[in-house]
């Protein structure tokens, strides 16, 4: 036993072994670190709402009455004069002054996959260079490494892109789809036995640690003491009771619960939270299908909101809805709509964003963008800004310098406060 | 023995009330009736040649059909005019006189199908045709003539209680009980002549299939709360006691998950038939026997989702459609497929049948075709 080993100091050991081997790999640990603290003192979060599957534009923000694209549901007036969306978004029309509607999306990967990648990452995939998720670049530069929360949490179908070239310290940490700890994230020791235990791993890993230097021993070593530390923090992930009295405002759903326990951790201090619904890859049936995810959607997403404004969260959380591609115009005969990258919606809302803004246009049979096209580079490099985030930080992949954001991504100030 | 089988006639005309049998031996493709604006999501005969559809704009237009096969193809004749979005259902009551649809649109519209009416319009059904000329011609416009000229006639009354979509809808053998059930499972009991609740229940999902007994006693309704991978997915088939407003069979736990999208009694009160909905599932018809909720057989043939179906008059047929592009025609009594109707357009990417009616006479069979038409069918003895 080392009674000296404290976490603290493990933490750092491991830091400095990183920083000393592996730098050629994780470049971003510490390439931006004043950056990074300079962020984290704004206190920016972010919360990401995910449709996974990719909803429909036409049958949510972006409707098209009268075309024979429209389909069965009508437009409602929301308190933005001018924006009309769904019916089935009732409460969240009662929101249209604080969200930011992006609806001229141009996209580059039209499938899942590609999407999933492009959609949390900002680049698409390629063989050379694994990128980090938003939500681990949210994590570095707006989280906190004191914290014995992860900084990156999600629960739902979401990306699974991870942490990519930024390292094992801003991997994602996952939820079970009801928003509970996993079971391995249990233990059925005492708190004391299992301090004792980790205290007697670090000691006999020390050298281990010396002579092992190589990525796969470091996210190893980082991932346990990760572990121990969450045992700290676990009252935090028990909801039970305080979702009796939360689920009317957020909707009696698994996904609303979800966003509840994303209120709980954006107040806790977690950075980033990445919240899915699955569901919206409609290529058949889009209609009832849609229609279900938004009876689901409206109340989570609005009650979010309300609830993030009533703590005083809102004006430092960004908040981002979209999935990783849009549907079709077109209805096929399975009364579906299938994936469609060349005019869709994402919508904004919370901290940095000009609420009440309906960026870009679709023509009017939604086939294209009539105005200002805005790419995945452009979304992120406007989502990193809303974050104090510089979309043009540089970090390495061995020597080759990468950015945050794609050569040419230009930040869509329109929507930004 | 003459005697013997005139008395047997008159016995099985009564059973039957006073249709005669339905006989499916020799089935012949009478009509395609084009109507190209959109989906055709429902159909019903309201008389024994005048054939009603409507589609998912929430037009509906009548036809009367010409007295044999062979003649010319009708145009339609009338537009039922008032509903705003997609035809969920048409019902006909017993004698024929009235019509009910349910849309989207959340209302109910009942029509007097012998109303008189002044007011005229143009109707096009080949519209896809004309474009494809138009084209062919170089033509920027499409020609407008020469078009049906149709009568124009407003609904007798409307039941607007619903806030959600309407896809249960049934009406009471006697004609004076209609119950309906939406989206946001809002169960309503009302009557015919006035449109007054006279009960009202509300259930978990959203309802998709609603059938009531001959006597009015008992409401088959299948729920829905359609998500694919969610926990908060939802399915439900339950026999209620309509007038106490309680559930007298719980049949959840035999078709777990699975979501029901048409139910139908026999004319008899003796069965209960419901189709399972979906497009990757079997399209598979149980048989039930409603006093206690026990299974009598399956009825396996569709490819895909059953979407409509209807038992023949004296209840020796049962007739479905489904995403498999055909209609076919059951013995319940064997569960073996007697005819079928239609040809398979093959796949799960073809368009699709909404609905099937049977003519009062039991002659003609009629199918909404996603394709933009309604077939006629008639069906007779060798």
């Amino acid at each position: 036993m080392n009674p000296h080993v404290t976490r603290r100091a493990m933490l750092k050991r491991l830091v400095v072994g990183a920083g000393g081997a592996a730098v050629a790999n994780f470049g971003g640990l510490f390439n931006s670190q004043t950056i990074a603290d300079e962020v984290r003192r704004s206190g920016k979060r972010c919360i990401l709402l995910w449709a996974n599957g990719g909803a429909s534009q036409i049958d949510t923000f972006d409707m098209k009455p009268g075309q024979p694209t429209a389909g069965p549901f009508r437009p409602i007036n929301t308190n933005l004069a001018g924006l009309q969306i769904c019916e089935y978004l009732p409460r969240m029309a009662r929101h249209a002054d604080k969200l930011a509607v992006i609806r001229s999306m141009h996209t580059s990967e039209p499938d899942h996959p590609g999407g999933i990648y492009l959609m949390h990452t900002g680049y698409r995939p390629a063989v050379a260079v694994s990128h980090p998720e938003l939500g681990a670049m949210t994590a570095k530069y707006c989280g906190s490494l004191d914290s014995d929360l992860p900084d990156f949490i999600r629960m739902g179908s979401t990306g699974n892109g991870g942490a990519g070239y930024l390292g094992p310290l801003y991997q994602p940490f996952g939820l079970d789809r009801n928003g509970r700890l996993s079971q391995f994230a249990s233990s059925g020791s005492t708190p004391e036995a299992v301090r004792r235990r980790a205290d007697l791993l670090r000691f006999v890993e020390e050298s281990s640690a010396r002579e092992h230097r190589a990525e796969p021993f470091q996210a190893h070593r980082l991932a346990q003491e990760r572990a121990w530390r969450l045992q700290r923090t676990r009252n935090v992930f028990n909801i039970d009771q305080e979702w009796a009295r939360a689920r009317e405002r957020y909707g009696d759903t698994g996904f609303g619960r979800n966003c509840f326990m994303a209120r709980k951790l954006i107040e806790a201090g977690v950075a980033f939270v990445e919240v899915g619904q699955e569901n919206y890859d409609s290529h058949a049936d889009n209609f009832v299908c849609h229609k279900a995810n938004m009876n689901i959607l409206d109340p989570a997403w609005s009650g979010l909101l309300d609830d993030l404004h009533e703590r005083g969260l809102l004006r430092n959380t960004l908040m981002i809805w979209m999935g990783e591609v849009g549907r079709t115009p077109g209805i096929n005969n399975r009364v579906g709509r299938d994936h469609f990258v060349r005019g869709w919606t994402v919508v904004l809302a919370g901290g940095g964003v000009r609420g009440g803004t309906v960026y870009g246009a679709t023509n009017p049979n939604g086939n294209g963008v009539r105005d200002n096209p805005v790419t995945e580079g452009d979304l992120f490099a406007t989502i990193y800004t809303a974050l104090g985030i510089n979309p043009r930080v540089r970090h390495f992949v061995g020597t080759r310098p990468i950015w945050a954001t794609p050569e040419g991504a230009r930040v869509v100030r329109e929507v930004l406060a | 023995m003459r005697s013997f089988i005139i008395l047997t006639l008159v016995a099985g005309l009564a059973a039957a009330g006073d249709a005669p049998p339905f006989q499916c031996d020799k089935n012949t493709l009478a009509w395609s009736l084009p109507w190209e604006d959109d989906w055709v999501t429902a159909v019903a005969f309201a008389g024994p040649r005048t054939l009603v559809a409507g589609n998912e704009q929430g037009a509906i237009l009548v036809w009367k059909l010409p007295e044999k096969v062979g003649d010319p193809a009708p145009l339609p004749v009338r537009t039922l005019d008032g509903h705003t979005n997609g035809i969920t259902r048409l019902v006909v009551s017993p004698d024929g006189r009235w019509l009910v649809s349910a849309s989207k649109d959340r209302t109910i519209r009942i029509w007097d199908m012998k109303a008189q009416s002044t007011d005229k319009a143009t109707v096009i059904v080949d519209a896809k045709k004309r474009e494809k000329a138009a084209k062919k011609a170089g033509m920027k416009e499409l020609p407008k003539a020469p078009g049906a000229t149709v009568l124009v006639q407003k609904a007798d009354r409307v039941f607007a209680q619903h806030k959600d979509w309407i896809l249960g809808l049934a009406l009471a053998k006697d004609g004076k009980t209609v119950v309906s059930g939406d989206d946001g499972g809002q169960v309503y009991v009302w009557s015919f002549d006035t449109a007054k609740v006279e009960r009202e229940w509300k259930v978990k999902g959203w309802v998709f299939a609603l059938a009531l007994s001959p006597t009015t006693s008992q409401a088959l309704i299948s729920e829905r709360i359609p998500l694919v991978f969610d926990s908060d997915r939802h399915a439900a088939v339950k026999i209620w006691d309509a007038a106490a407003i309680k559930v007298e069979r719980d049949l959840s736990p035999a078709f777990k998950g699975e979501f029901f999208e048409t139910a139908a009694f026999a004319p008899d009160g003796k069965l209960l038939a419901i189709g399972r909905a979906g497009e990757t599932e079997k399209g598979k018809i149980v048989l039930l026997d409603p006093a206690t909720g026990k299974k009598v057989r399956e009825l396996a043939g569709h490819r895909g989702g059953c979407n409509d179906m209807t038992f023949s008059a004296d209840g020796q047929r049962l007739i479905s459609c489904g995403r498999d592009t055909l209609v076919r025609i059951w013995n319940p009594a064997d569960g073996k497929q007697v005819a079928e109707l239609g040809k398979s357009r093959g796949g799960q990417f073809k368009d699709v049948l909404h609905a099937v009616s049977l003519s009062p006479d039991q002659r003609w069979v009629a199918a909404a075709d996603m394709a933009g038409m309604v077939q006629v069918w008639r069906c007779e003895a060798k």
